[in-house]
């Protein structure tokens, strides 16, 4: 009895030592469940955020040099346990802050918490205009307005000769589908293209013969697919079978990603994308070196290649840690002004929130050559070449 | 006129797809009377069989469905003898309850092995189509189509004239009188459901090659696979390609004129009215 | 249980449940604002599945058209929440009486495809319509109480369970046990079956849908493949029949310790958490397919030789 007594006072103040020197993230992320393989970007890139962090000495709180730990659940990609997992974190696990899961349909629901509980969480996973427009303060982002996602790839289209005329825009009815057509479709207008369909489709749509068949007796020369990584692959493997070549075609997901390129194999050849960050040398990070540097070992250490979603990943953890650091404590209120604030180089580009939360960073225009990620398009100029027009399919 | 044309021959192609994916449903259900809701699990779990044979030993898709009907037929055989046949004469609602648990069980396993990672079978004829008039037809789904007619019509003539397929069928309407006449009722149920298993790993093998994999396709596909049987009718096994063909075009007419969100409201709009009006189905002996 | 004794059990339990919020933490109350919303499911679904014998795959409806009730409510019209309840309530019992009519013709499997299809085509409908923000769904304005949550899905299963207990004595409830033992011999002596259906139908729609409602307002974000959810139907089913359907304490049973051993699992094990159902689901259907109810009452009769005895007798 005595010696239960002991241990239980002897973890008591191990427990209280320990909590006086970390600073403890929670996050409920996807680990299985059928958005895990995009979710596993985020456990990896958090925990291997916090390892670089805590080996160059950790975080320093005002005085102290504090070590970080991170309670990570799998929310199996079921919204409703995503939002029991971050109340718990927070009232039983009692961490400080929170580190957002992927997708904006769970950003959306489990935001709720943390602003409920006054608890700031910085989040890489949600791009969707519903989440900035709630007047919600605790909230911040490192993925960049969904409105703007195809903002490169029309601009280079622009500066194409000779200029393509139509357009066939399809986007996935969730939130952050739906956000990007609605700032697509500005974005068109303005450019003087003209959409000769834009249609809306179910998400995890299986199917999309009736949707080609359409595009191909529309004559869109550009076809714009705001989706998930399933139905893009579906869309690729099926126009390819149906022989629709429009002379272009631009996805918001599986372009940037390894696995998506390794199941399409060589058909997944000049499809073009876009992402907000590239490995490149220019993004100089206090604890990685730079991006490409940041790759390479991410690579070595998971044994994939990293895309915009561990960068993300990797922001978030970097924006709260500057943030401490510039409040000089956890004090949540007082992290939350501070996270407002930041303004600071990274592996992900530079980090800064506008008065709603989300980061701004331009989107880059990439398209797959050869089996590899070719950056195309920035701000005003072609960096490398376009293959535009594709050859039609029985000729690849 | 020509986009028409074209939607009608994606939506029969389609029907064919789905007549495969509801037959091995549809027999055990018709036949054993068991509601299997690990039906698409078992899709699933053939898609990756056919998958991993495809890309380590670099077997060519079709030749490997004979393999993955072998290997699921074998999962189907035990998963009977070891688990359903404990329930069978039960209430019918348990046999709903206890395959749910097993496709919840089958899918985490999946998840656990292969990781959530997507596959594709992707060999080099994936993409290959031909053109009619001025409609371009995918070859893959037209031998998907073939295949699913072949073993629909197969799965008729051995139910109805091998001794074997009588047993089944005599066992399913009267087990004892089955046993009187020397029928070995748990034989024939695992023997059954391996069956309905192995056309399952087919389908599954067929579906990798024309969409995707991961261990969550299993679910969606049992619903629809449902609906198309139900459609149908389970008394023949005809059926299924009545209500896979009923779907199919139903489906993309629907994506066509109403919008391609307003498919599973067809669908199952279709499955209900079914339901209400004739729930034999549309090949069904009206009792 | 029909003594005193029983009635007053009751009651002080209820009572330590009513007083949580005071002595207990923020993770019991949400935990418990979950178990409550969930055991009042699988009551409701008790009296259309357990006493009336008609499994319904689509209580799920019922249960989103309540949380549409209150999000629509109070999005879109600037309603208070109660309004949305009453709102959420009429859609889930208007529908259950116009479904039931058209599905409750149908026996065993069939009506359970039928209202699984009904679970499906509400998503797919729903998804389609602006008012409901389309497949986007709807975010609720946010509410820092928990409490009242959790004392309102304390007092909606209280309520549930009276009904259930109601039921259990009433002439109702004894056509619903005729109609599930042998309908066509209810219907010769005289019972309405086609009424008492539908009304039972009804019933276990009011509160399925009340309890959306809540739920709504709790998570603040709908959307209809979160609440027309398909599992959420089999989960309530299962922790009925792991409880005892039929019974009146019997699904609340069954929700308490499933949910409790679920969520335990879900936040220390993380993904043995969905294998764990599965199996459970198995072992419980071959051993125990009456549940628990049935295996408290009998257990003291027969022993262990109870789960061989369920064995033997369903087995081929």
């Amino acid at each position: 009895m005595m010696l239960r007594f002991l241990f239980f006072v002897a973890a008591l103040a191990a427990s209280a030592v320990a909590g006086a020197q970390t600073v403890t993230f929670g996050a409920s992320v996807q680990l299985t469940g059928p958005v895990a393989n995009t979710g596993r970007y985020y456990k990896d890139a958090y925990d291997f955020a916090i390892e670089k962090i805590n080996a160059a000495g950790g975080v320093k709180v005002g005085s102290t040099q504090q070590k970080i730990a991170l309670k990570l659940l799998d929310n199996q990609s079921d919204v409703n346990l995503s939002v029991r997992q971050y109340s718990q974190l927070l009232s039983q696990d009692k961490v400080n802050f929170l580190l957002g899961p992927f997708a904006s349909n769970f950003v959306l629901a489990d935001s709720s918490i943390a602003e409920k509980s006054s608890v700031p969480m910085v989040q890489g996973g949600g791009a969707s205009d519903e989440i900035y427009t709630r007047g919600y303060k605790y909230i911040f982002g490192t993925l960049p307005a969904a409105s703007d996602y195809f903002g490169s790839t029309i601009d280079a289209l622009a500066k194409l000769n000779p200029a393509p005329k139509t357009v066939a825009l399809l986007y996935a009815d969730d939130s952050f589908d739906v956000s990007v057509a609605k700032g697509t479709r500005e974005l068109l207008k303005k450019a003087g293209l003209t959409t000769v369909l834009d249609e809306r489709y179910s998400t995890n749509a299986s199917d999309f013969s009736v949707l080609l068949s359409r595009i191909k007796s529309g004559n869109a020369d550009v076809v714009l697919v705001a989706g998930h990584e399933t139905e893009v692959l579906n869309f690729i493997r099926q126009a390819k079978s149906l022989g629709v070549s429009p002379k272009l075609y631009s996805f918001t997901v599986g372009v940037p990603s390894a696995d998506f390129r390794q199941a399409l194999g060589k058909d997944a050849n000049g499809a073009s994308g876009m992402t907000a960050w590239l490995p490149s040398t220019s993004l100089k990070d206090q604890w990685f070196g730079d991006a490409e540097a940041f790759a390479k070992a991410w690579k070595a250490k998971f044994g994939y290649d990293p895309d915009y979603h561990a960068a993300a990943g990797v922001a978030a953890v970097e924006a709260f840690v500057n943030a401490i650091q510039n409040a000089g404590s956890t004090d949540p209120q007082k992290v939350r002004d501070a996270l407002a604030k930041v303004s600071f180089d990274s592996v992900y580009g530079h980090i800064a929130f506008n008065d709603k939360g989300q980061i701004s960073l331009p989107q880059i225009m990439i398209q797959i050559q050869d089996d590899k990620v070719v950056p195309i398009f920035a701000g005003k100029d072609f960096i490398n070449k376009l293959v535009y027009p594709l050859p039609p399919w029985d000729k690849r | 006129m020509e986009l028409l044309a074209q939607v009608l021959v994606s939506g029969v192609l389609l029907g064919g797809l789905y007549a495969l994916m509801a037959l091995g449903l549809a027999l055990v259900w018709g036949v054993l009377n068991i509601v299997n809701l690990s039906h698409g699990a078992l899709i699933m779990l053939g898609a990756y069989t056919s998958y991993f044979l495809f890309t380590v030993w670099h077997i060519d898709p079709f030749v490997t469905l004979p393999i993955t009907a072998v290997v699921l037929f074998i999962v189907g055989y035990a998963i009977e003898r070891g688990i359903l046949n404990f329930v069978i004469r039960g209430p019918m609602f348990n046999t709903l309850l206890i395959t749910f648990g097993i496709e919840v069980i089958l899918t985490y396993l999946a998840q656990l092995w292969f990781s959530a990672d997507f596959r594709a079978i992707n060999p080099t004829y994936a993409g290959a189509n031909f053109a009619i008039a001025g409609i371009t037809i995918p070859t893959v789904q037209v031998l998907v189509f073939a295949i699913a007619l072949g073993l629909t019509i197969a799965m008729w003539l051995f139910l109805l004239h091998t001794r074997i397929g009588r047993g089944i069928r005599a066992s399913a309407q009267n087990l004892v009188a089955a046993r009187l006449y020397g029928v070995d009722p748990k034989r024939i149920y695992a023997l059954t459901f391996g069956l309905g298993a192995a056309l399952a790993g087919v389908t599954g093998g067929l579906y990798g090659t024309v969409s995707q994999i991961n261990p969550y396709i299993g679910g969606p596909l049992t619903a629809k696979s449902f609906a198309i049987a139900i459609i149908g009718g389970l008394d023949n096994p005809l059926g299924v390609i009545v209500g896979g063909l009923v779907l199919g075009i139903v489906e993309s007419l629907t994506a066509l004129y109403f919008g391609s969100t307003y498919r599973d409201v067809a669908s199952f709009g279709v499955l209900l009215l079914v339901l209400i009006l004739r729930p034999s189905g549309l090949l069904g002996r009206t009792a | 249980m029909k003594s005193t004794a029983g009635i007053v059990v009751s009651a002080f339990v209820v009572a330590l449940l009513a007083a949580l919020p005071w002595y207990g933490n923020t993770v019991m109350l949400q935990f418990g604002i979950s178990v409550l919303l969930l055991a009042t499911l699988a009551q409701g679904w008790n009296i259309i599945g357990g006493y009336t014998g008609y499994a319904s795959f689509g209580n799920s409806v019922f249960y989103g058209l309540g949380a549409y009730g209150v999000a629509i409510a109070m999005t879109q019209f600037n309603l208070p929440f109660w309004v949305g309840m009453l709102l959420g309530l009429a859609l889930a019992v208007v529908f259950a009486a116009l479904l039931g009519l058209a599905v409750l013709r149908l026996r065993g499997h069939y009506f359970a495809i039928a209202t699984l299809g009904l679970a499906f085509i509400m998503t797919a409908i729903v998804s389609n319509l602006e008012i409901a923000g389309r497949n986007i769904g709807l975010v609720l304005p946010l509410l820092k109480s928990d409490v009242l949550f959790y004392e309102l899905a304390l007092g909606l299963l209280v309520l549930v369970t009276l009904t259930v207990f109601w039921l259990s004595r009433s002439r109702f409830g004894l056509g619903l046990v005729a109609i599930r033992e042998n309908e066509e011999g209810a219907a010769v002596m005289g019972v309405n079956t086609t009424l008492y259906k539908v009304l039972a139908f009804m019933l276990s729609a009011a509160f399925t849908g009340l309890a959306g409602g809540i739920y709504a307002y709790y998570i603040t974000f709908i959307d209809p493949v979160g609440v027309f959810d398909v599992s959420l139907n089999v989960k309530m089913i299962i922790m009925a029949v792991f409880g005892g359907p039929g019974s009146v304490l019997g699904p609340v049973v069954g929700a308490f310790v499933l949910s409790t051993i679920s969520e335990v699992l879900a936040t220390k094990v993380t993904s043995f958490a969905s294998m764990f159902f599965g199996i459970v689901i198995v072992i419980a259907v071959v051993f125990m397919p009456r549940g628990i109810a049935h295996l408290v009452e009998n257990f003291r009769r027969t022993g262990w030789r109870y789960f061989a005895g369920n064995v033997r007798t369903h087995r081929l």
